[in-house]
């Protein structure tokens, strides 16, 4: 006789974390079996945390590390030395699970890219969508607008699918042998997967990719260097950032010059400067060009002593009155540190070299040019404030320590 | 296809398949597109109106035929739905009295009219089967109706259940009639039940007479409202005409069956799609007039005059004419053309035009497939206004100016309502046999609360006008600010000097209130996104407070990518001008002093409070809406966090759900609890919720899913004496009306006016609350439900404290119409759902960095 136990599932355990509150309730529940008809309803909800998510169209594939193991990983430097494929296939919308045809696939960006070496090769194209399901074209039109806005019909940029998926598999493996990994967002998932799939009966190519998720992959790399998992909120916040949304080279040249941000191309670039900007300096890796768009970021075209107004003599009588809040007053914080006594009432205003009454307002100036690189240091600080783990002892240099 | 005649001539029985009547699955192919248009969306119609469509008396309205009857009996529509929640009985202290007493008594007059029954009055409800079963509804009806026995009785009839005011003499009846083609047909009525006046499907039927009224004052149903085409409103320089129209519903309200009205307008564009095809011909010419007429069309709602009913243009099928055939339910072809020839007695002039495509909803469930419907150009009228339209001042102005009715004009069009029903022969025929009593209007009295002080810094101020403040603070002191030290502006190069004048503007202002601000570093930047976010990028590090933009344009691309970046990234307080703003002549002084108050909220300061007596009271405000791109489900929540009610904690969560209920309530009240501990060394005593975003229906699913929540985060938070919990529902759509009669006219009520008897329900502890000054038109007053209550408050005080908490928004020197928790939280998410498309940095949740 099997064991009993062995039937006990998920439900069973759901009513009976319910059941405490079923009491509470004021109903006469003493056993498991007396409180499911009053859970049902509940167990149907979708419930959602920060860190569970339903709702998902195509259940996770319950792997801790498939990429790694896959990859058969051993160092650091084959870790870096690693080709990823970073996919992504935009739509036309989503069209209701009744109709056959979910999506209508109209752009695809596809990268390949290895920590050490940032992004080596990318490739992009516009895809016919075909056929719009006769009544949809609101629902399509809408989408698109609403997202990447390419035209649903008379598009002449749209190559046919065929072509496209045999281009975009010449991209990923042009030689035979094994088929490297493929990443996407959790996310968008379905539905490049979907696509793939629709493309390939199109033209008839049978190749079936490993749709793999950037969430896990960075996961993987993290637990591979520190032996810890990440927080997937981390994870998630790593990947979901808008500072390169507007970066140069970044969006396909239609996109670009339309200045749309939705560009699947730019999807896939994005993770790589991500994932660049936060895992690879975690290995020491200079980051070039080829990493992150630095060359938004050089000092050169920041700032022009033209551009900053000089906060010269005319306002200092005015700070040296204002009292201001000391508690939030950087630059009354930097005194504290500085002298010995430390605790001064607000309003009172010491001079001295790093009083906020500066002598003329080009001291300021030269130093804020020669600052101008270190102002980025924003970005590494907004991560590391999310960061679990990470702090600069674990030598973590970011992106702006280099440029 | 709801040819009456054509139907009646079937006559056929009840197919196996009958469940999908009229319900052709859509397949790609065009040839079998049925053209079904009057059938399903009337249906659907009537799902959203009442789940009980019932067919009047000659069959002038068209219905489906449903497949659905017994559930239909069952099933109550949404609204009415919410009347089966009966939260009041368990508020032990509202139980008995939930009115209050203080302030002073106004009388007022109500858009609502009594409805008289007699003492005894009941409803008798029938189930009717026939043998052999037929399909046809409109069969059924005429044949049960074509009886001698009911021909003279009030009733209502769908199909299978019948509605009498009057029993029939036995429990079960035996007719039997013959159908024009001699079939001999059997039917069976059987009593199911008897209900009284008060019964929710009474309300439903009382529902159904009046419609019926207003269909025959030559009223004709769009959506839920019932619309005159007869007597347009027309405003020729704009090519546009308004149907003058009403909404209506009868319900049970405090002690009495009440019928309301309210007066609504249909905006139509004089303009057929055909001519609007015809004219973008000329302009655009034929080579790219497809694309051109595609871009322009879909996706507007048009209404089909004969049978006045709305489609929204989902695609356009250049392929088919009305020369071509289709396939009607019975299997037989028919032109387009000759179609409606023989339906409506309508002849099309052009034979070459395409045809539009409309996807009809399917109300039932969702994995039902969609039916298309194909709609003649010539024969739809494009309806409500363009983008291009909304943004034409002139054009809006001249629609407002009617539809905007002062209190005078809109008791004026009540009136006019009242009477014609009271006129028309049938109309009054149809309420007498139903042993209905249509009475006078209600008046009632309402009480006008004391209007309230506003503390600052060093003044207490009794405003002038409290919709309106500005001028009575403008030489107070702010309660507190930080000052601002380390701040940037962005701009670009023509707008320097305008800057430059803001800024000193701003710095002078500042100072006046309070609020300390240091001279900025100003960056040039070029007139695109991507160069404002790089700056930003590079300008802003750690000691930045506060990032100010001067935006060339209302261009969303800029406003968008600013705060996304600033509001998650890299979390720092932001202030986005629009360059045209600072460019107002002799405005600068106002703009400054409103940007002021806006950035000192977004450091975390405080402007004003009010004199609240309850000690250790937060007050919690939660919205709900959809994001703009992905569809998941925003809730905002914003909660106090200081005894005095100025510092805000606010929070916003994406959920990833379909519904709109909030289901991350727990996460966000022990932050919020964790905040007021923070500070306050101690948990709050009461906790007052706010929830707005609450949609007809979802009541049910408010007290049993997320006042739990709200609960167990509460008990959970201390082990001995826990906080006490109230929840109100917050709406700002209501159905009644308020005026005051003065002078022989009639007004708006003033502000601080309550309504806590006659219009309110009795199942419910609820009032209404005019906390918001209508310039123009007719105030909407506001109306809460309380549906737990552990606070026990008297009424008086919980109308006074949802009153004080009017005045506390910030962004706004004057009273709001809703309290201010519940705007920041829809500020919250408006921001969130439009803008950022993801949760907000927890960094900023001490601040209304969303202001």
């Amino acid at each position: 006789m099997p064991n009993r136990r062995a039937s006990r599932n998920a439900y069973y355990f759901f009513v009976q974390e319910k059941i405490p509150e079923l009491r509470r309730r004021g109903l006469p529940v003493a056993h498991v079996a007396d409180a499911v008809p009053y859970c049902s309803s509940d167990w149907v909800k979708p419930v959602s945390t920060p860190l569970r998510r339903p709702g998902m169209l195509v259940p996770k594939q319950n792997v801790s590390l498939p990429d790694m193991s896959s990859l058969s990983l051993k160092s650091d430097q084959a870790l870096l030395g690693g080709i990823f494929y970073f996919l992504n296939i935009f739509s036309h919308g989503e069209l209701p699970p009744h109709c056959e045809q979910r999506f209508l696939p109209c752009e695809i960006g596809c990268v390949k890219y290895s920590l050490q070496e940032g992004i080596m090769a990318d490739f992009h194209s516009f895809i016919n969508p075909g056929e719009i399901p006769r009544g949809f074209r609101f629902h399509c039109q809408a989408a698109s607008d609403s997202s990447h806005k390419i035209p649903i019909s008379n598009f002449q940029s749209g190559h046919d699918q065929a072509t496209v998926l045999q281009n975009l598999y010449r991209f990923i493996h042009p030689y035979p042998g094994n088929w490297p990994p493929i990443y996407c967002k959790s996310d968008d998932r379905a539905r490049v997967n979907w696509c793939l799939k629709h493309m390939a009966k199109a033209s008839e190519i049978r190749q079936d990719l490993e749709l793999l998720t950037v969430e896990d992959l960075v996961v993987g790399i993290y637990q591979q260097k520190f032996l810890k998992e990440p927080s997937k909120t981390w994870v998630r916040s790593l990947l979901d950032v808008a500072m390169w949304d507007y970066s140069s080279n970044t969006r396909c040249k239609w996109h670009e010059e339309n200045d749309i941000l939705f560009c699947a191309l730019a999807v896939c670039r994005k993770i790589a400067y991500c994932i660049s900007n936060s895992l690879a300096t975690l290995f020491g890796i200079q980051l070039t060009e080829a990493h992150v768009p630095l060359q938004d970021y050089k000092a050169s075209n920041s700032v022009t002593p033209k551009m900053v107004v000089l906060d010269a003599g005319r306002y200092q009588k005015l700070r040296v009155e204002s009292p201001g809040f000391s508690h939030f007053n950087y630059s009354n914080q930097d005194q504290r540190t500085n002298t010995p006594i430390g605790d001064y009432p607000s309003g009172v205003k010491i001079s001295g070299q790093n009083s906020s009454v500066r002598g003329r307002g080009i001291t300021r100036l030269l130093e804020s040019i020669s600052n101008s690189s270190s102002n980025i240091h924003k970005f590494s600080n907004c991560e590391t404030s999310l960061s679990p783990y990470m702090s600069q002892k674990d030598g973590y240099k970011s992106f702006s320590s280099f440029s | 296809m709801s040819g009456r005649a054509r139907v009646r001539a079937r006559g056929i029985a009840r197919s196996p398949s009958a469940t999908e009547v009229g319900r052709t699955p859509v397949s790609p192919s065009p040839a079998s597109v049925v053209l079904s248009d009057n059938e399903a969306s009337s249906s659907s119609e009537f799902m959203e109106t009442s789940r009980i469509s019932l067919n009047c008396k000659y069959g002038v309205s068209s219905g489906n035929v449903g497949s659905t009857f017994s559930e239909r009996g069952v099933a109550i529509s949404r609204n009415f739905m919410d009347l089966d929640i009966c939260t009041r009985q368990k508020l032990a202290h509202v139980r008995d009295c939930k009115t209050g007493s203080s302030g002073i008594p106004v009388k007022l007059v109500t858009n609502l009219f009594s409805l008289d029954l007699p003492q005894d009055w009941q409803l008798y409800q029938y189930h009717v089967t026939y043998i052999p079963d037929l399909a046809s509804r409109r069969l059924r009806i005429a044949l049960l109706y074509s009886h001698s026995e009911l021909s003279n009785k009030a009733k209502a009839f769908d199909g299978a259940i019948l509605f009498l005011s009057q029993k029939l003499k036995e429990k079960v009846t035996v007719l039997s009639s013959e159908t024009k083609r001699g079939e001999t047909v059997k039917m069976t009525i059987t009593l199911t039940s008897e209900l009284p006046s008060s019964s929710p499907v009474c309300i439903q039927v009382f529902n159904i007479i009046f419609r019926k009224i207003l269909k025959k004052l030559s009223m004709y149903q769009i959506g839920r409202n019932f619309y005159n085409p007869s007597e347009p409103v027309e405003i020729p320089q704009h090519k546009l005409s308004l149907w003058p129209g009403f909404a209506i519903s009868v319900s049970q309200f405090e002690s009495r069956l009440l019928f309301s009205a309210d007066v609504s307008y249909k905006v139509l564009r004089n303009e057929t799609v055909l001519e609007f095809m015809t004219a973008l011909c000329y302009k655009t010419g034929l080579s790219c007039f497809s694309e051109t007429c595609e871009k322009q069309l879909i996706g507007l709602t048009v209404l089909t005059r004969y049978n006045n009913k709305t489609y929204r243009i989902d695609d356009i099928d250049w392929s088919v004419r009305p020369t071509h055939t289709f396939q009607k339910r019975d299997g037989t072809e028919i032109t387009y053309m000759d179609y409606y020839k023989q339906q409506y007695d309508i002849t099309l002039s052009d034979l070459n035009q395409p045809m539009l495509v409309s996807l009809l909803k399917s109300k039932r469930n969702n994995n039902t497939e969609a039916q298309l419907v194909h709609l003649v150009p010539e024969l739809c009228f494009l309806t409500g206004l363009t983008d291009q339209a909304t943004s034409d001042f002139q054009l809006m102005k001249a629609v407002a100016e009617e539809t905007r009715l002062g209190p005078l004009g809109r008791q004026q069009r009540l009136a006019r309502l009242v009477d014609d029903i009271q006129r028309n022969k049938d109309a009054r025929f149809e309420l007498e046999t139903w042993g209905l009593h249509f009475g006078s209007q209600m008046s009632l009295t309402g009480r006008v609360v004391p209007s309230e002080k506003i503390l600052m810094q060093d003044h207490v101020c009794q405003p002038v006008s409290s919709a309106d403040w500005s001028k009575d603070i403008r030489a107070c002191k702010i309660l507190s600010a930080q000052s601002l030290n380390m701040w940037l502006i962005l701009c670009s190069n023509r707008m320097e000097i305008v800057t430059e004048s803001f800024v000193n503007c701003l710095r002078k202002v500042g100072s006046a209130m309070g609020f300390n601000v240091d001279y900025p570093k100003i960056i040039k930047v070029q007139e695109n996104p991507a160069a404002f976010l790089r700056a930003i990028q590079q300008h802003v590090h750690p000691d930045v407070q506060l990032v100010m933009c001067i935006l060339p344009s209302n261009q969303k691309n800029y406003y968008d990518s600013i705060k996304k970046y600033l509001s998650s990234d890299c979390p720092v307080p932001s202030q986005c001008v629009l360059a045209r703003t600072l460019n107002k002549q002799g405005m600068m002084m106002s703009v400054a002093t409103k940007i002021a108050m806006q950035m000192t909220c977004k450091l975390g300061g405080e402007l004003w409070a009010l004199e609240i007596p309850l000690k250790s009271l937060m007050v919690v405000g939660i919205d709900v809406c959809k994001d703009a791109l992905s569809k998941d489900v925003v809730v905002g929540c914003v909660a106090s966090i200081n005894p005095r009610i100025t510092r805000w904690f606010s929070r916003c969560i994406v959920q990833r759900t379909v519904t709109d209920v909030a289901d991350c309530l727990r996460v966000f009240m022990t932050g919020a609890l964790n905040k007021w501990y923070k500070y306050n060394h101690d948990l709050p005593a009461r906790i007052i919720v706010y929830r707005d975003g609450v949609g007809d229906g979802q009541l049910k699913t408010l007290v049993e899913y997320e006042v739990p929540q709200l609960l167990t985060s509460v008990t959970e938070a201390s082990s001995n004496t826990s906080s006490r919990l109230s929840v109100i529902v917050v709406r700002k759509k209501c159905m009644p009306r308020f005026f005051t009669e003065m002078n022989r006219t009639v007004q708006n009520p003033p502000l601080g006016t309550v309504v806590d008897s006659e219009a309110t329900r009795p199942e419910w502890y609820d009032f209404y609350l005019i906390s918001q000054a209508a310039r123009q038109g007719t105030v909407n007053p506001t109306y809460y439900n309380v549906i737990y209550d552990d606070n026990g408050l008297k009424p008086d005080h919980m109308q006074r404290l949802t009153f004080k908490l009017c005045h506390l928004y910030y962004n706004w020197p004057g009273l709001v119409s809703i309290p201010a928790p519940c705007l920041y939280a829809h500020k919250l998410t408006f921001l969130v759902a439009q803008s950022i498309h993801k949760e907000p940095n927890l960094q900023l949740a001490n601040s209304l960095f969303y202001l």
